[in-house]
Formats: C-alpha cells, structure tokens, sequence
C-alpha cells in the first residue's frame, strides 16, 4: 500500500506538471499557431535556473558540479525565478523564431534550436555542469513541514494540482479575452486580422512570452520534485509527447488538455516504469516511443481534432457601449495589448458616418471611423473570422 | 598555420558528409515540399545494414551501395504508403512535418528495439595517410570527400542534362504546369523517392565509415547539420546544398580547432539564424503562399 500511494502521488506530481506544459503550448499553437518545437528548451530553463537558485553559490573549481546563477533563494522565489528564465528565453528566441515564415520552417528551426542548446549545455559543464547535470536540490520546505515522505510527496501533489487550477483560469481567460480573439484571428486569417491592424509578429512573440513563462514555471515545478536536471531530461522527443498530447486532447480546447495529458505522457509513457521490466533494459522505452509516434499518425488518420474538440467561440455581449472586459480577463487583456489598435466592440446601435469606436480608441490611438455597412451583430462581437459566425 | 590547414582538411571531410545528406534531402524537400524528418531514422537503418554487411566481410564500396539501396527502398516504400496517405487527405505542412517525425521516432526506437540499446563500433580499416599540403588525411577520408564530389556531379549532370532532371525542375517550379504540359508527375515524384533515399542512404554509410560506430541515434544526431545545410543553401538546390555544408563543415572545425569545441555546433545555428534573419526570400511565408504537399 505505501508503495502504491508513492507510486500514486508521483505520478499526480508529473500529470499536474505535464498538464502546465500542454497549457502552455496550447495557449502558442492551440490559439496562435506558433510552433514551438523548442518547447522543452524553455521548460528546462525554468527547471535549470530554478535549481541553481536553490542550490546556493557555486563554489568554485574545487566544487563538484559548476553552474551559473547560483544564490540561496526560499520557497517560492525559484518558482518565479524559473518562469522568469523561461520568458527571458521565450523572448531572445522568439525574436526570430514567430517572424511569418513558412510553418514547416519554423518547425524545424525550433527543432535546431532545441537541439543546438541540448548540445551547448551538456558539452560545456561551466554552464549547468555538463552531462551531469546539477543534483542534490533540496525539496521545498520538507524540513520546515516535518512530514514522512510519503505524506510529503502528496502535499506537494497538491501544491501542484492549486498551481494547475489558478494556471487553468488564468489560461482559459487569457484565450477567452481580446488577446486570445486577436491570437485566434492571426492564427486562422492573418491577413485579414492585419487588415484589422492585429500586429501578428508581435502578438505572436506576446503569446511565447507567456507561454514560455509557464514552461519554465512547470519545469521548476518539476526540478523541485525530482531533486535534479541533466540534458537526458530535455531531449526534442519530450516537445513531441506534448504535441501529441495536444492532439490527442484536441488542439485548441484547454479541457481536452487534461485527458491529453492523462493518456500520452501518463498512461503511455510514465505509468509502465514502474511495472517490472520485460526484455533487456531500455526494451519498455523503446515500445512507449513508438507508441507514441503511432499515436500521432494514428490520431491525425482518425480524429484529426482530437477526442475534445475546439470548441466555437461566442464573445460575450459587452455593456451598453463600453468595451466590457472585467475582471482578470479585462485586466490581463489590457496588460497585454498595451498600445495596439484592436478590434474595439462598437456601439450596438448602428449610426451614421463618422462614429468613433469606443474603448481603447480614446488613448491616443488613430480612431478609425465606421463603416455603417458593417453590420452591428457582428460588428458589436468584436471577433474576426469564421469562429464566430 | 599547419593546424589551420589540417582543421580545413577535417572540414572538408565533415562538408562531404553533410553535403551528401543535405542533396539528397533537398531535392525531395524542393519537389514534394515535404520536410521529412524521418530522413535520420532512414539513415540509421542504413547505418546499421552497413555495419551488417562490414560484419560479413563484404568491402566497402558494396557496403556503400547497399546502404544506399537500403535507403532508397525504405524511403519509396515510406513515401508511397505513409505520406502519400496523409497528403491525400489534405493534411497541411505542419501536421505533414510531426507526421514525418513520427515516423522518426517509429524508426529510430524499431531501430532501437532491435539492436538491443547499444553502440557498435565498426573496423573498417582507414587505410593509409596522404598528406595534401600541410593536412593529413586517410584514406577513407579521401573516400569521402571523393564520394561527395561524385554525387555533387552526378547530381548536377542528372537534373541539367537529362530528360529526368528537366522533368524534376519542372514540377519542383509548378507541379500542376508540369503535369499538364504530360510530365508523368506521378513517376517522377518516385524517382525523387528513390534518389533521395538512396543519397541518405550513402550519407548514413559514409558518417559511420568516418565516425566508427553507429547507435540508434546516429541518424538523428546528424540530421539537424542536413537540415541547416538543406535550408541555408536554398530548398531544391544541390549547389546551394554542397556550398552551405562547406561553410557548416569549415565553421564547426574551424570552432572546435580554435579550442570552442562545446560550441562548433551552435555555429550551424547562428548562420541559420543569420540567414532567416538576412535572406528571407524563399523563406517567409508570403513567397511560399502556395505551397502544397505534392505527392
């Protein structure tokens, strides 16, 4: 029985952490349609740098594992720490890598990428120690809580799974928000959406930055879990199960992310390394790699969009002439599309010439006049596309 | 001086190989616009029945080309069932790219199943030293860096003097144009089929012959080197192709020679960089609205 709730609670540990990851990467292809095929370069950034500032400075050439960064922070720092490294990383890259360029080229440049920096650091042990990765990684606040460590290990499961329901509201607003429209239109019709004045490049970068942000989060979520970070946790196979978790969940729906995540890296990959093994060592890996590469050529055959499909957006009908964004949403909306024309919501009475749309239009930004041939149904949702209609 | 020109005989050699790769998988990527990632998994089968046949006792130049026509044969066989499916369907590049790392992933870890997890290393003799200049170079180096000059060669002969190579640039400029002016489209995109799997079936042999030892991940190892060369020197060109695998070649040596050895291979990365940055005709997707599988 201890060994099952060991067992158990491990695995809700991984599932809450790989559930971040999907999020995050459905938030950048799901809804923006940037592949970001270096996903994983991110997540072990946060993982990395989360390490590093727990583990206290390096102490110099007479230690046994040399790392950058290295400081004493207390608990909850190196989270932040770890999702600040992941947005720094998110936005150097992203500079060139969400310029328009031809989908299968963004795919393999970010695959370059994640390969080049996977031989950077495990070649140059100044870095993040080598091969060898940086170990010993205290858990957070086990001394201070004083619990067995089984008992530990589901209090942390817990910790995780909180971060993965305010994580869940958090992404779920942010796809439902403006933001998230404007995502959706650039990803479906760019040039309409530019037509519009969306800026794709740089909601394209916004939407990495973000995502890149709770990649490095979720990675030191998990470096504070397992205790230690090598370059053989972050091959480019790792971006690929979250793709097809993706997939299997179905592209585009946050909530298709939790079965995703309950059957690819789960039940396929993580669940089977604890039943004995068959065969030579390494012969269980193998059968679940292929499992999943099947798994993605079988789902694109069958059920191309997933068990949870996207689901038709219906923008919410904003108060009497105002932009009407409250709350989180509104105020995450705002923070993100500073200084950017947007599709304003406009007045639901359809007026003569030379009304002035109403909301962000006020600050400064050129107010463009309205058609009266526009009609004030589709005008009023503020969305472009097919979605809506 | 002499470490300089030794470093440039060494990136000679590293260029051959990639070259070898990369004109192979240009071709296919400037004619079916597929960017197959499965090519590394084709090439570590190859490795594998290369190391096979080195294990029987056959010489070298049969074990080249059984490698390549091991190549070729997965590779028409992947290309005639696998993708042919999916683009009959309508699935779109990006999708067509994971596809083709699935079937990487299918391979490699087959691959893996099979040789039961190890690395084996081959004994293929390096034969004698020659010095050219101030470089050292064996044998099988020579061989090499020979093997890349005849398919650079052969290649541009293929595609510029015969009536297959016409028919190959043609459908790669407008497939539709071609097949309506009674190219055999369909035959066609067979023989890229079959080049290109037997040229990546050659890289795969050559990079063991000068590596030694070959794994499950050789192939993918080796693949991101092809892909940059394949990208930088222009989609569909061979000339662009052999020129940027000089110049990785070169830079990764000259890198590692100048005592940067953690960092040769992120110079692969920086001139991508540089060039999607620089050059982005061919590249940005506004030039490349039309593009679609063709199979």
């Amino acid at each position: 029985m201890g060994h099952f709730s060991f067992y158990l609670s491990t695995l809700v540990v991984y599932f809450g952490i790989d559930l971040l990851s999907a999020w995050s990467l459905n938030l950048q292809y799901g809804y923006a349609g940037v592949i970001n095929f270096a996903f994983i370069v991110f997540q072990a950034a946060g993982a990395y740098v989360a390490g590093a500032v727990v583990l206290g400075p390096d102490t110099g050439p007479n230690s046994y594992e040399h790392y950058i960064l290295g400081a004493r922070l207390p608990f909850p720092l190196p989270l932040l720490a770890g999702a600040l490294a992941g947005a720094v990383l998110s936005a150097v890259i992203g500079l060139f890598a969400v310029r328009r360029i031809r989908r299968d080229y963004q795919a393999a440049v970010m695959l370059i990428v994640s390969l080049i920096l996977l031989q950077v650091v495990g070649n140059d042990v100044h870095i993040f120690n080598g091969q060898n990765g940086i170990t010993g990684i205290p858990r957070p606040l086990q001394t201070a809580l004083g619990l067995s460590l089984p008992d530990y290990q589901w209090v942390y499961a817990l910790w995780v799974l909180a971060i993965c329901v305010v994580l869940y509201v958090v992404v779920e607003r942010l796809s439902r928000s403006s933001w998230g429209r404007s995502l959706r239109a650039i990803r479906d019709q760019e040039d309409a959406a530019a037509a519009l004045g969306l800026n794709g490049t740089l909601l394209r970068l916004e939407v990495f930055i973000v995502g890149g942000a709770i990649a490095g989060l979720s990675g030191a979520l998990l470096v504070e879990f397992i205790g230690a970070w090598s370059p053989g946790a972050w091959g480019y196979a790792e971006t690929f199960v979250i793709f097809t978790a993706l997939l299997v969940g179905g592209v585009g729906n946050n909530r298709g992310m939790l079965l995703g995540t309950l059957i690819v890296p789960i039940i396929v990959l993580e669940a089977p390394s604890f039943l004995p093994t068959i065969g030579y060592p390494g012969l269980i890996d193998a059968i679940e790699w292929m499992i999943v590469g099947l798994a993605w050529m079988g789902f694109l055959l069958v059920r191309p969009r997933g068990l949870l499909p996207e689901r038709r957006f219906r923008a919410p009908r904003p108060a009497a002439g105002v932009g009407a964004r409250h709350g989180l949403a509104g105020w995450v909306a705002r923070t993100f599309t500073l200084g950017r024309p947007e599709l304003a919501p406009v007045a639901p009475v359809a007026p003569a010439i030379g009304v002035v749309a109403p909301g962000r239009a006020s600050n400064g930004e050129a107010t463009a006049p309205v058609s009266p041939a526009v009609p004030p149904a589709g005008a009023r949702s503020g969305t472009v596309g097919s979605e809506e209609q | 001086m002499n470490v300089f020109v030794q470093t440039l005989g060494f990136g000679v050699v590293s260029a051959s190989i990639i070259a070898v790769g990369a004109m192979g998988f240009t071709i296919q990527f400037g004619l079916t616009n597929v960017l197959n990632l499965s090519f590394g998994g084709v090439m570590t089968v190859s490795a594998f029945v290369a190391y096979l046949t080195e294990q029987s006792g056959i010489n070298i130049w049969l074990c080249l080309v059984l490698g390549g026509v091991a190549g070729a044969v997965l590779t028409i066989f992947l290309g005639r069932t696998v993708f042919k499916v999916y683009a009959r369907r309508g699935t779109r590049l990006f999708e067509m790219v994971m596809v083709t790392l699935a079937l990487g992933l299918v391979i490699e870890y087959a691959v893996d199943a099979v040789s039961r997890d190890q690395i084996y290393s081959l004994s293929f003799p390096e034969g004698a030293s020659y010095h050219i200049g101030a470089a050292t170079l064996t044998e099988s180096q020579l061989i090499i860096v020979g093997i890349g000059i005849a398919v650079f060669v052969g290649l541009e002969r293929l595609l510029h003097m015969t009536r297959l190579g016409k028919a190959l640039r043609a459908m790669a400029v407008d497939p539709g144009l071609a097949r309506s002016c009674g190219i055999p489209t369909n035959r066609i995109v067979n023989a890229t089929w079959l080049i290109s799997g037997f040229l990546c079936g050659v890289a795969g042999v050559i990079y063991v012959l000068n590596a030694l030892s070959v794994s499950y991940t050789t192939g993918v190892i080796f693949l991101p080197s092809i892909i940059a060369a394949a990208i930088l020197g222009g989609v569909g060109s061979p000339r662009g192709a052999v020129l940027a695998a000089l110049m990785l070649g070169l830079v990764t040596q000259l890198v590692a020679a100048a005592g940067f050895s953690a960092y040769s291979s992120i110079a692969a990365f920086g001139v991508l960089v540089v060039v999607l940055l620089s050059r982005p005709s061919g590249v940005l997707s506004a030039a490349a609205r039309k593009v679609e599988l063709t199979l």
